[in-house]
């Protein structure tokens, strides 16, 4: 069929993700569905690792492995039926959410009650799962501290600071290079004030 | 620097290596406030990593193998993502899928065409059956067997749109090697085909 051209996987590689859905799209209107395989694996392959790592900050190994696995397949399904919103790792990373708060709704429902868990009818993409094991979640109220001493900071070279080298992949010395008027003293001083604030935060949130 | 600071940047060292950055040793490392807190940095590193450069055939024997197939199924089939949902269903409820059809054919009052309720299930894991001819009676049915509400079946089912096309061979990853024994069957019996007299578990299953 004319508009559809296989690529291998080196050139898929380059491809952002949207291009990547739009490939998957385009490979399935020609009928060509063994020409997918490369571009889901690399959306697959590519977030797992933060999916599952995420997962297992909140729930036992083998929930976690399951809701990965779960808010993967919803999350790219949904981006390929055009029903996502925004970004397509921000919204992967939007239904990991979902999908961990579905499984302690869920956990709460069965210790209410031993019938099993009603499902959200109508959401969009809503195929929740009833827990197994116990796990008490970390990371939940810091995110709320984290969220408000990012908002705190008035100056958008300090959030530029905190977005490479608190949150991002770059070295004090890199985020220098890039962030005006900014040595690598500054960027370590933001580092710790910001981490210094949160942990503030945290504290006033444990009285 | 802060413990809190010292193992983020050590945790981002290994995330960025490639290696399995499993959090929970570093978080394993602090205990209260600092654990919260390391807990939330690393939450939100992760939440906006970019999407890894990968070598598709380094992942033979990753377990993401199977989510990348089940994904695969549900975009190139007619089941919405049955594909990725049915065989983790079963899974939790430790249910083979031999006494899960012959229970599933119990329910519907089919036991003695458990071969051709076997096929139809097995055509629902793999995509292959239209998920709106499916009818309540056996989502319900199934649901009570794997624990699951028929709504949130039914839901599953329907995304992403039904594809036109049929699912081609092959079009699956590395570590699918064959079907078990009970697929096979399944596969050998191929309900729906031409000429077959159209009964009681089609009108179930491609009915609506």
């Amino acid at each position: 069929m004319a508009g559809f051209k296989e690529l291998p996987e080196h050139q898929l590689r380059s491809q952002s993700d949207g291009q990547l859905i739009a490939y998957l799209r385009s490979a399935r209107q020609a009928g060509r569905l063994d020409a997918m395989k490369p571009a889901v694996g690399l959306l697959v392959f590519g977030y797992w690792d933060s999916l599952l790592n995420r997962a297992r900050l909140k729930l036992s190994y083998a929930d976690a492995e399951d809701v990965a696995a779960e808010a993967a397949a919803s999350a790219i399904a949904s981006a390929f039926d055009g029903r996502s919103v925004g970004e397509f790792r921000s919204w992967l990373h939007t239904i990991l959410a979902r999908r961990i708060a579905d499984y302690y709704e869920a956990r709460k429902r069965r210790v209410k009650s031993t019938t099993l868990p009603s499902e959200h009818e109508g959401d969009e993409e809503v195929w929740g799962r009833d827990p197994a094991a116990p796990f008490e979640g970390e990371a939940l109220p810091a995110l709320e501290c984290l969220a408000r001493a990012y908002d705190e900071l008035e100056d958008d070279r300090h959030r530029q600071v905190i977005d490479r080298y608190v949150y991002g992949p770059q070295s004090a010395g890199e985020v220098a290079e890039v962030v005006d008027g900014m040595s690598e003293a500054n960027v370590h001083q933001i580092g710790s004030r910001f981490q210094s604030r949160v942990r503030e935060l945290l504290g006033e949130g444990a009285e | 620097m802060s413990d809190v600071e010292r193992l983020l940047a050590e945790y981002k060292r290994v995330h960025q290596g490639g290696g399995d950055a499993d959090p929970r040793p570093f978080l394993d490392q602090l205990s209260g406030l600092d654990r919260e807190q390391l807990a939330g940095l690393i939450d939100t590193y992760l939440s906006r990593a970019p999407r890894r450069e990968v070598e598709l055939a380094a992942f033979e024997d990753s377990p993401a193998v199977s989510v990348a197939e089940s994904v695969q199924r549900s975009l190139a089939g007619s089941a919405g993502l049955w594909p990725a949902l049915l065989p983790r269903l079963r899974t939790e409820a430790r249910i083979r899928r031999a006494d899960l059809v012959a229970e599933l054919a119990a329910r519907l009052g089919a036991q003695r065409r458990q071969d051709k309720v076997a096929a139809y299930y097995h055509q629902m894991e793999q995509g292959l059956l239209p998920a709106p001819g499916v009818s309540d009676t056996v989502l319900d049915a199934l649901g009570k067997i794997v624990g699951y509400s028929r709504e949130a079946l039914r839901s599953a089912g329907e995304m992403p749109a039904p594809s036109r096309a049929t699912p081609e061979g092959g079009a699956v990853f590395a570590r699918t090697t064959g079907a078990a024994p009970d697929e096979q069957a399944a596969q050998a019996h191929s309900p729906g085909a031409a000429g077959e007299d159209w009964d009681e578990i089609d009108r179930l299953f491609r009915g609506g």
